[in-house]
């Protein structure tokens, strides 16, 4: 019983530190703008209202910002998946000529190494000469190409802790490659998949640089770009923005929720042999 | 169906793993690959199953060449040392799962599946998880897998090497049973050589990738080809005893007998445990010896002894008994006795 209050009081100041800005960002959705800079600061006493909210997704765009958003993300989080997975597969069976196999995944790796920035002007460029910018697609396509890397390393591991005996047992049973690979390979690394896929989620919905860069109209805005927008200057709309930001954490908060038992198997993977 | 490899080699970069293999397998053998880890034997047996490329040499399969075919469409059932039943299926889903890929329909499927089940009585077992199962249980899986195809030939990679000793004795009296049952040609890994001896209708010894006899169990025993072969199997192993024969008689620093063969320089004289008699009494003839210690098998003895700077290994009945360093004495049954040539081991 002491040794429980012990760890929650550990726990306290980190739970703290982690959630204050959400509670804080909570309560301006809910208050008026003059209870938004009274001093002292009013943490729980206030009278709620819901205006900030009608603000955001009846007057204004955030609805359409969210749909952009959900789209963009789900999709680029499908096509990461499906083309990194492909590629760790290769990576982890098969070896090539000249250590490729290893160079490559290095390579691969390297490409997350430079800060994101300097490739925003070139991608602005190649956007506008492919006529992307201002649409869903210049998003996914590279949302898709930054959580490549990522799911290639994530997928490789994972497929690494598979024994090699249990595919080519599926092989000699008559199974094709990508057969014993659907029906034998992906269901055993099913929880690293599903966290490979969470991370990609929360990096593309969180997403603002490049969505800045290649999007400028409300019809292809995602939900961070058109939040910050509110910033201008003449005003900050901050009621409206943290009614925006308190939506947009709920969809993330659901699907982690609901892939939590597969978010800690995925992420301990290979720590332990099954 | 037959199976033949002609002039087969495998390289690992510069190692040859398999070097200038050719074997020929008749329809309904039981052909076991034996030899020690390290001899070429899985990697033969996964060229086969073609999960290993073939660096040089063809296979054929009646007389089709499959080098180039891939392994899904070889018709092939293997059984892997580790099971490789699929964790995230039931026993039934895993029996099935070749039929699966083979677009059978669900009813022929459950027929099949539990007509197996019945022929290896695990029928109540279908409903689980491989993990919850025990050794001997996956490994009946693992043949489950295998039979229920009808392939054309099994293909055994130390299936009862994760066994314990009872078990293995047990599955492998059931794996001939069941072979002598289906029929079907078969060809099975072991490094095991009592395996070998019990199950084989041909053994394939091998060594560091080249084969060194193929033949009978009797005949690899009683006419191994080499010291290789002698020495590997049979078990305690044969006594080696280096020498030279001088006007028909095997000289040795501590040993002399009188043998029926041409005088040669530099012989190596072997013989078998069960091809030494030791007596407690001098005999004419018989070499003197001295007791360097016995091992009591229940049935049996092995006596280890002493005769001058040689070792040497006896059975002797269950009832000797003897002393560290008592003396006895030795009497040979040379008709029984194999010769090779000191140099290359080959049998003269």
């Amino acid at each position: 019983m002491k040794r429980a209050s012990l760890k929650y009081l550990v726990l306290l100041p980190a739970l703290v530190a982690a959630l204050a800005p959400v509670y804080w960002m909570f309560t301006i959705s809910l208050k008026s703008e003059a209870d938004h800079f009274a001093v002292p600061p009013a943490w729980f006493n206030f009278a709620p209202t819901l205006e900030h909210y009608y603000d955001a997704f009846v007057t204004r765009s955030f609805g359409q910002y969210l749909i952009t958003s959900a789209i963009v993300a789900v999709i680029s989080t499908i096509c990461a998946l499906v083309l990194g997975t492909l590629a760790a597969y290769a990576l982890a069976r098969f070896r090539l000529p000249y250590d490729l196999d290893r160079r490559l995944s290095l390579w691969i790796l390297s490409t997350r190494m430079f800060p994101a920035i300097v490739t925003a002007v070139p991608l602005f460029l190649m956007m506008r000469d492919l006529r992307l910018l201002n649409t869903k697609a210049s998003l996914i396509i590279v949302y898709t190409a930054f959580n490549l890397p990522f799911v290639v390393w994530m997928m490789r591991g994972f497929f690494d802790e598979v024994p090699r005996d249990l595919e080519e047992a599926a092989l000699v049973d008559g199974d094709s490659r990508l057969g014993a690979l659907v029906r034998v390979v992906l269901p055993l690394v099913s929880p690293g998949l599903a966290a490979t896929a969470v991370f990609c989620l929360i990096v593309s919905w969180n997403e603002f640089l490049f969505a800045l860069v290649l999007t400028q109209t409300d019809a292809s805005m995602t939900l961070p770009v058109g939040i910050a927008g509110r910033v201008t200057q003449y005003e900050i709309k901050w009621g409206v923005m943290s009614a925006a930001g308190a939506v947009a954490i709920v969809p993330i908060l659901v699907f982690a929720m609901a892939m939590q038992k597969y978010l800690v198997r995925g992420l301990s993977m290979g720590a332990v042999k099954g | 169906m037959t199976i033949r490899f002609q002039n087969v080699t495998k390289s690992f970069g510069d190692t040859r793993v398999v070097d200038d293999l050719s074997l020929e397998i008749e329809h309904g053998e039981f052909v076991v690959l034996l030899g020690p880890s390290g001899c070429g034997k899985t990697t033969t047996l996964r060229m086969l199953a073609g999960l290993e490329t073939v660096t040089s040499g063809d296979i054929y399969i009646d007389d089709e060449r499959i080098n180039d075919v891939q392994t899904q469409h070889r018709d092939l059932a293997m059984v892997f040392q580790s099971y490789a039943l699929y964790p995230h299926m039931t026993i039934a889903e895993n029996i099935a799962y070749p039929l699966r890929v083979r677009k059978l329909d669900k009813t022929e499927r459950t027929t099949r599946v539990n007509k197996v089940a019945a022929m290896l009585e695990i029928e109540s077992l279908l409903d689980r998880k491989p993990r919850q199962l025990s050794g001997g249980e996956r490994q009946r899986v693992a043949l489950a897998r295998a039979i229920v195809r009808e392939p054309r030939a099994y293909l055994m990679d130390e299936p009862l090497s994760n066994l314990d000793a009872r078990l293995r004795v047990q599955m492998r009296g059931e794996l001939k049973r069941l072979q002598h049952q289906l029929g079907t040609t078969t060809i099975y890994v072991t490094h095991d050589q009592a395996e070998a001896m019990t199950l084989a209708s041909r053994v394939a010894v091998m060594k560091r990738g080249r084969l060194q006899q193929f033949d009978t169990p009797l005949n690899i025993y009683n006419r191994p080809a080499n010291r290789f072969v002698a020495e590997f199997v049979g078990s305690p192993s044969m006594n080696f005893i280096d020498g030279k024969i001088e006007n028909a008689v095997f000289v040795n620093n501590s040993i002399k007998i009188r043998v029926q063969r041409p005088d040669t320089n530099q012989v190596t004289l072997g013989i078998r445990p069960e091809h030494i008699q030791v007596l407690t009494e001098p005999q004419d003839g018989a070499i003197p010896a001295s007791v360097y210690v016995t091992e009591l098998m229940g049935n049996e003895t092995f006596v280890f002894l002493s005769v001058g700077n040689n070792k040497l290994i006896a059975r002797a009945p269950a009832e000797f008994r003897a002393d560290f360093e008592t003396q006895v004495w030795l009497r040979m049954n040379i008709e029984k006795a194999h010769f090779f040539d000191s140099e290359m081991g080959l049998a003269i």
